[in-house]
């Protein structure tokens, strides 16, 4: 008569859209971690559960670094790294000429680290629809990795992620917050 | 590709039974023991304050006709049916307290109790009826009255597990406003929204429009968003961060296993289901954002857009040949429909600078969309040729319109009362009913499914 639902998170994955070897060793993957879900997995902060999938587009792995990251350990803000943020003007994704010298010289880190590779963050502030934040985040991730690849930078050390208006380093209402929110920022990894 | 799905599923499957056989003894866990009483029907507490012209109606307990001795069909049934008319704003309930007839010691059906009893209490109508329960089947029969006619408007009778009793009572609600507007209500039928309830995290929920049955959908410590149900509500398809990397989940709520979309067109940024079973989404990959339709297991079919702007939040109407969206291309985000097949875009909205979101009427006639306005984002509603605007929500900023399966309500989260929840109002006049989240955490994202039953 209707569907009773029970239990939560931690399913398994079929995969969508891939080849048939991917999908089963995706399959086995998802069931790796999920299946019994208990409580411990509701609680925040305690056993982050990182998903093993690691699929970040330019191979980031499992988030190390990144914003998320830092939002999971409550570290979101506090610890910038060598590479400098850069910020955009309300629903635009135009590289401001002040922010010329951080791209400078995050490029100039990255060609002394050759070892390293970035994936660029694209933030928003908290106005307007979580889904268009999320394009408009991934267009200054994109501005900022043109940017870099004029300088030098190698496209295949660069990768690009949108968190849209979901980090945001402050809460405030206010102007300022708002101009701190909007950026782009350069997660490190080995 | 089908002997593939039907291979993936089998071992998901046997996969499943053990560590579903491993977590029988988790208390968290809602199992159903034949024989033990039905689970008590909770729903959020929430204040729904009467509505103007609201008609009285009572709703007397269901009399025992065997095996419902301590009345928690009843008991349940009546819950349930009394908060679904109260938030259809077309009735107001009165209060059991003052009933005086005793529903176990009277008949239910018509010449076997004192429609005086009811009148003197200024009843428009009268819910009465019996329930029967012999071990895990539970019977029920459910009347409606018109008082002043002294006439049986309506009966219905419903047969199911103790757990079906409060779908008994939504269906019956359904049933009671047909009989009296003519029109069948929305109340058989599921809401899915984002929670910060369990900690910071933004996780999908589940629950029926009523709050009943909460289902945690996801749980994972990242970043989850914009649930949408299939038309049938077998599936919910969904954002997720938890690979780290943006991506759509279709997850079979009856199976309980999920398939990831990856069509190769880039990173997600969002989508919707259309009637079909298909999937309309965006993806962005070098900067740009642009529609696509895919089949239900994520291959495409064909792009939908094509340009260097964005395109995003898509939404299909129920007759499945349209979708409207919000793009950039003039400059500033606006909405814009389009058929199915790719053909024939037009841009509906033209004032204001900022308007997203934009969510189908179920008669294809309507779109619901949010404008930026000076203090926030209001709630409007615009005639698919672009004419008629009219402003719903005039407090606090209000975001993610979603309408009701009758297209008499609208579900939208509001930050009107602090943190942000959802909110239910009437479409026609944007008279807020109540808040349909009791407000743990942030609530946002709500998605109104169609109807469960047929």
């Amino acid at each position: 008569m209707n569907r009773i639902q029970r239990g939560r998170g931690g399913w398994a994955i079929e995969v969508g859209g891939l080849t048939r070897a991917a999908g089963v060793a995706l399959l086995v993957l998802g069931l790796a971690i999920g299946g019994c879900s208990s409580k411990k997995n509701t609680q925040e902060g305690a056993g982050l559960n990182p998903n093993p999938n690691g699929l970040g587009e330019g191979g980031v792995g499992s988030g190390g670094g990144s914003s998320l990251n830092q939002m999971q350990n409550g570290t979101l803000g506090a610890n910038g790294g060598p590479l400098g943020d850069i910020h955009f003007g309300y629903n635009d994704a135009t590289i401001s000429p002040q922010d010329n010298g951080v791209l400078k010289a995050n490029a100039d880190y990255l060609s002394a680290h050759a070892g390293t590779r970035v994936q660029i963050e694209g933030h928003c502030d908290d106005r307007g629809s979580e889904e268009y934040n999320i394009a408009l985040g991934a267009r200054r991730a994109q501005a900022a990795k043109d940017y870099l690849a004029t300088l030098g930078v190698s496209g295949d050390r660069m990768s690009t992620i949108s968190y849209g208006k979901e980090l945001p380093l402050c809460t405030e209402e206010t102007d300022d917050c708002w101009a701190q929110n909007r950026r782009d920022h350069f997660a490190l990894s080995q | 590709m089908g002997v593939m799905k039907s291979i993936v599923a089998l071992i998901a499957l046997l996969f499943l039974i053990i560590p579903a056989a491993a977590c029988a003894q988790d208390e968290s866990r809602e199992t159903i023991v034949p024989g033990a009483p039905p689970a008590s029907t909770t729903l959020p507490p929430i204040t729904i304050s009467a509505a103007p012209r609201a008609q009285p109606i009572a709703v007397s307990a269901l009399k025992n006709l065997g095996g419902d001795d301590a009345h928690r069909v009843s008991e349940s049934f009546g819950k349930v049916l009394m908060r679904d008319l109260t938030l259809s704003s077309f009735f107001r309930i009165l209060n059991p307290a003052a009933y005086i007839e005793d529903a176990q010691n009277s008949g239910y059906d018509i010449g076997q109790f004192n429609f005086g009893d009811w009148s003197s209490l200024g009843a428009d109508y009268l819910v009465k009826g019996s329930a029967t329960r012999d071990g895990d089947t539970v019977k029920v029969e459910a009347l409606l009255f018109d008082v002043p006619q002294q006439r049986r408007v309506m009966g219905k009778k419903f047969t199911g597990s103790p757990h079906d009793v409060g779908e008994m009572a939504r269906r019956f609600a359904d049933e009671i406003l047909k009989s009296a507007t003519g029109k069948r209500g929305p109340f058989d039928s599921k809401l899915a929204f984002v929670s910060t309830r369990g900690g910071r995290f933004k996780e999908v929920y589940t629950s029926w429009l009523d709050g009943g049955s909460l289902f945690r959908v996801t749980d994972n410590p990242t970043i989850n968003l914009f649930p949408d149900f299939s038309h049938d509500v077998s599936h919910l398809l969904y954002l997720s961060y938890k690979s780290y990397s943006p991506e759509l989940y279709l997850a079979d709520l009856d199976r309980q296993i999920e398939t990831r979309i990856n069509p190769g067109l880039g990173q997600a940024v969002g989508g919707t289901m259309a009637p079909d079973g298909q999937i309309v989404a965006s993806y962005q990959r070098g900067g740009r954002t642009n529609l696509y339709l895919l089949t239900p297991s994520g291959n495409l079919v064909h792009a939908l857009t094509d340009n260097s702007s964005i395109n995003v939040s898509p939404s299909v109407c129920p007759d499945g040949d349209q979708l409207v969206f919000t793009s950039d291309r003039s400059g500033t985000p606006q909405v814009y429909s389009e058929d199915l097949d790719g053909g024939n875009a037009h841009r509906v909205t033209y004032k204001g600078s900022y308007n997203t979101t934009p969510a189908f009427s179920p008669d294809c006639k309507q779109i619901a969309y949010e404008s930026r306005e000076p203090g926030g984002f209001q709630i409007y509603v615009i005639n698919l040729d672009g004419s008629g605007a009219q402003r719903l929500t005039q407090s606090g900023s209000n975001e993610g319109p979603t309408w009701s399966p009758d297209g008499r309500y609208i579900a939208f989260s509001s930050n009107r009362g602090g943190g942000s929840r959802i909110y239910l109002m009437r479409a026609r006049d944007g008279y807020i009913i109540a808040p349909l989240t009791e407000g743990q955490g942030n609530e946002s994202n709500p998605a109104w499914s169609w109807w469960m039953g047929d």
